[in-house]
């Protein structure tokens, strides 16, 4: 039952007779009459169950841009229905226009579109459909709400991919496939080709040399199909917001960006959100569409308030790879990392990989550390340098292990994991 | 809102197509809603009928002394209704200007309590021409009535003999005199002359009126009615004509009382209406719509309270800011005026932005970073060894002497 703002203006139109005939109980009796009026409408209006509704909602959207969802709307009752939905979402999912209003006969049906922007990441889930129906006399009529499951899984913006194409251009200049460096730098053994003045003389093969009568090279190319495992922390510390977004955006973005790139070199990726226990677990073949499994498996993942558990993520590491591989982790260097066990995971993970420690810094810290305007700013600054202290010893100790640290704002984290990934690459330590 | 299906929408014949609709159930009708509350119902009627009897039953009754209405001893509903019971016709009024009296010589005006008349309501009862009775004590409206009369306190109730010539006080016998009596500033008659000196009842003849004063106005009780002869002396004073207009003053009213004849028009027989007495600057009827539409808004009230479908959940991330740790230690140096420590943090921060700029490690120690320092920047050893490794500060003073010497030097060091 509803009432409509038809009734109230007829309420209102109770204060004429009123003044007519000055008398409250006028008022009063045509109050009565409406409220009887609606009653009867509320009656009169077709039973919410002659509606039926279905959801077609996207599968996926990315944040920051816009998706419609479908809300078929059908009259499976005998009678014409007059009457309004609503496509009721969760607030994040920034739904515009979700109300409806509809006029079916019987067996008619009519489609209604709601925008949907998504304000955040992870599966947005919808409300219930509600249903109204008005009687004859739209004064009043039916409602009910329906449970109409549908779910949009909004995934990461990525938008660290507009790093991606300087990145494949040194790709392939390391490849050895542009036409500015002809030479490949790598540590595969490419092929032997003729000396020509200008190259290493390291890279002279002699035995090659005595056979052909003339000086010949060794040319190398980087080395393919290696493994990289991505991990990154969505524990305790990767709530906590830097900027607008938590920690954890920021490393998916890097996750994100390093996973497009790993595939192009050929390298084969995998990747694993995780706390105590696994929460998303992403692992390609191979081929164009890594970047997309990944982020809608990394798009649900949401920070856990757990300490992680850095053991169970070494024994993960070792259960998934049998060879050497580049194990990115994407986590957060700071003070607490010399108890919690990241130090001995590195130090583990090492021993048979190659470790890249990834940690987004707080653009604030740096604010803190530069103010001067008074003493306040001064403690704050002193705290700042503190922390800057901290984290600088956790991370030299991580460098003393072997591991490479990369210490990045949010916005630049993405790009330079990928340049240490390259350096790596180049260098051939993978 | 409204005709969004015909914008909105797109038409199918069939509603079969795809997947499955979603469906409200039917439900059960009203008939088996009913029957299934049955208990419910019946409850609910049940304490609806308890506490509407209890509302009713409790209702609380008129109890203005002196009022017609009012059955408690200080009021006068028994004598009200003796008096009907004789044929008068007695109506209460709750403003004076609803008094309305058609025909002033066949009407008593009633007053109860006059002390409380306002001055005006006293200067238009001068003007009443038709018969007066004031009841219970009269203050200062004895004067503005223009009654030879004056009033003193009894101490002492007693019941007295008429001791007068009036018919109505003689039919009575005795009454009794309490709280006020009359005291007569002239030749007139006051009766029921108690010992202190002041009577309980006179009457004054002016013109062609008379009004009477029962200043001990426990006499018309309902508690004292029964008394001595207090019951002849109210039922003969107030049954003098066919009609009888009772007002209670309060001294809220300050309306004025009116009549046949009275008012600005002056026209022969016509009575003036409230409206005429009391002036309204807004048109009639305005107090009844706004009524109305106060009823309205109680409608608009419901139409707004019910929601269009319930609100949806939102699970809200956390919002800490990643910042916070370093902040509160930084309120803890403040709080502790720690000046030492924190330029000790500043300090070990200076010397790591300058050695990794001039290629000195942490293991190299401090002569290795003081001697790049001071080459870089030109300064002597002596001074950059102060400023790296010197005293902590002792206040916040020295604190940012220390940082902003500290600055310089940073910008001085450039790579060699």
């Amino acid at each position: 039952m509803h009432i409509t703002g038809w009734t109230v203006a007829l309420a209102a139109l109770g204060a004429v007779p009123a003044a007519l005939t000055q008398s409250r109980g006028v008022a009063v009796l045509w109050l009565l009459g409406v409220a009887a009026l609606a009653a009867v409408d509320a009656w009169l209006a077709p039973r919410t169950s002659s509606v039926g509704v279905r959801r077609e909602a996207p599968a996926s959207v990315r944040l920051s841009q816009a998706a419609t969802t479908r809300l078929v709307v059908a009259n499976v009752g005998r009678r014409r229905v007059r009457g309004a939905v609503r496509d009721a979402w969760q607030p994040s999912a920034g739904a515009t226009g979700e109300r409806h209003a509809f006029a079916l006969a019987a067996g008619e049906s009519a489609s209604f579109r709601t925008m949907l922007r998504p304000t955040r990441r992870g599966d947005r889930a919808a409300g219930p459909v509600t249903v109204r129906t008005f009687g004859p006399l739209r004064l009043a009529g039916r409602q009910r709400s329906l449970e109409v499951p549908a779910r949009l899984r909004v995934l990461p913006e990525f938008a660290s991919r507009r790093h991606l194409p300087s990145r494949l251009q040194r790709l392939r200049e390391i490849d050895g496939r542009t036409a500015v460096r002809l030479k490949g730098a790598g540590s595969e053994f490419d092929s032997l080709r003729e000396y020509v003045v200008g190259d290493d003389v390291r890279a002279v093969d002699w035995r090659g040399t005595a056979r052909r009568g003339e000086v010949v090279v060794r040319t190398y190319r980087p080395e393919r199909d290696r493994r990289v495992v991505i991990a990154l922390d969505c524990a305790r510390l990767s709530a906590a917001r830097v900027g607008d977004a938590p920690r954890l955006d920021a490393s998916i973005e890097a996750a994100l960006l390093l996973a497009a790139l790993t595939t192009h070199a050929g390298d084969r990726v995998q990747a694993t959100a995780f706390d105590r226990a696994e929460q998303a677990r992403a692992a390609a073949g191979g081929g164009a569409g890594v970047v997309a499994a990944l982020a809608s498996a990394l798009a649900p993942v949401e920070p856990s308030l757990l300490e992680p558990d850095w053991p169970a993520l070494v024994r993960l590491v070792e259960s998934r790879v049998s060879q050497r591989a580049l194990v990115v982790l994407l986590t957060t260097v700071d003070t607490s990392a010399m108890d919690s066990g990241l130090i001995e995971a590195v130090a583990a993970l090492q021993r048979r990989h190659q470790v890249l420690v990834g940690s987004v810094e707080d653009p604030e810290l740096g604010t803190l550390l530069d103010g001067r305007g008074d003493v306040d700013a001064l403690y704050g600054a002193g705290a700042a340098a503190r922390a800057l202290l901290e984290r600088e010893a956790v991370a030299t100790r991580l460098r003393q292990l072997g591991a490479e640290v990369v210490l990045a704002l949010p916005d630049d984290l993405a790009p330079a994991v990928c340049d240490r990934y390259l350096a790596l690459k180049s260098a051939g330590r993978l | 809102m409204r005709g969004g299906a015909a914008a909105g929408g797109r038409r199918v014949a069939v509603v079969t197509a795809g997947p499955a609709l979603v469906t409200a159930d039917m439900g059960p009708g009203l008939g088996e809603r009913l029957r299934r509350n049955r208990l419910g119902i019946v409850a609910l009627a049940l304490l609806v009928a308890v506490v509407a009897a209890l509302v009713l039953g409790t209702r609380a009754g008129d109890v203005d002394p002196l009022s017609t209405e009012n059955s408690t001893p200080t009021g006068a509903r028994a004598v009200a209704q003796i008096l009907r019971g004789h044929g008068v016709e007695v109506r209460q009024v709750d403003r004076l200007a609803r008094a309305a009296v058609q025909d002033p010589a066949a009407t008593t005006l009633v007053i109860a309590n006059p002390s409380q008349l306002t001055a005006g309501q006293a200067t238009a009862l001068r003007e009443y021409p038709g018969d007066l009775v004031l009841l219970g004590e009269s203050g200062g409206a004895l004067a503005a009535l223009g009654l030879p009369l004056t009033e003193e306190p009894v101490y002492l109730p007693e019941t007295v003999r008429s001791g007068c010539t009036d018919p109505d006080a003689v039919a009575a016998g005795t009454a009794r005199v309490d709280l006020v009596g009359l005291v007569a500033t002239d030749a007139t008659e006051v009766c029921f002359i108690g010992r202190s000196g002041a009577g309980a009842f006179a009457r004054v003849t002016d013109g062609t009126r008379t009004v009477t004063v029962i200043a001990s106005s426990g006499i018309v009780t309902n508690a004292q009615l029964a008394d001595a002869g207090d019951a002849a002396l109210a039922v003969r004073t107030l049954g003098r004509h066919a009609q009888a207009v009772w007002y209670v003053a309060d001294g809220l009213d300050p309306t004025l009382p009116t009549w046949s004849g009275s008012g600005s028009g002056d026209v022969p027989g016509r009575v003036p209406s409230s409206v005429d007495a009391l002036p309204d600057f807004m048109p009639p009827g305005t107090g009844s719509a706004l009524y109305a539409l106060a009823l309205a808004a109680l409608v608009a009230a419901f139409w707004r309270a019910r929601r269009f479908g319930a609100l949806v959940r939102e699970p809200l991330p956390v919002v800490v800011r990643a910042s916070e740790a370093t902040r509160g230690r930084a309120r803890l140096y403040r709080r502790a005026r720690a000046a030492g420590r924190a330029g000790a943090s500043l300090r070990a921060a200076a010397a790591l932005r300058m050695g990794r700029r001039l290629g000195v490690g942490r293991a190299d120690g401090r002569d290795a970073l003081v001697g790049a320092v001071a080459r870089a920047s030109g300064r002597p050893a002596v001074d950059v060894d102060r400023l790296l490794y010197g005293p902590p500060p002792a206040d916040d003073a020295a604190l940012l002497t220390l940082i902003s010497e500290l600055d310089t030097l940073e910008s001085e060091v450039h790579r060699p």
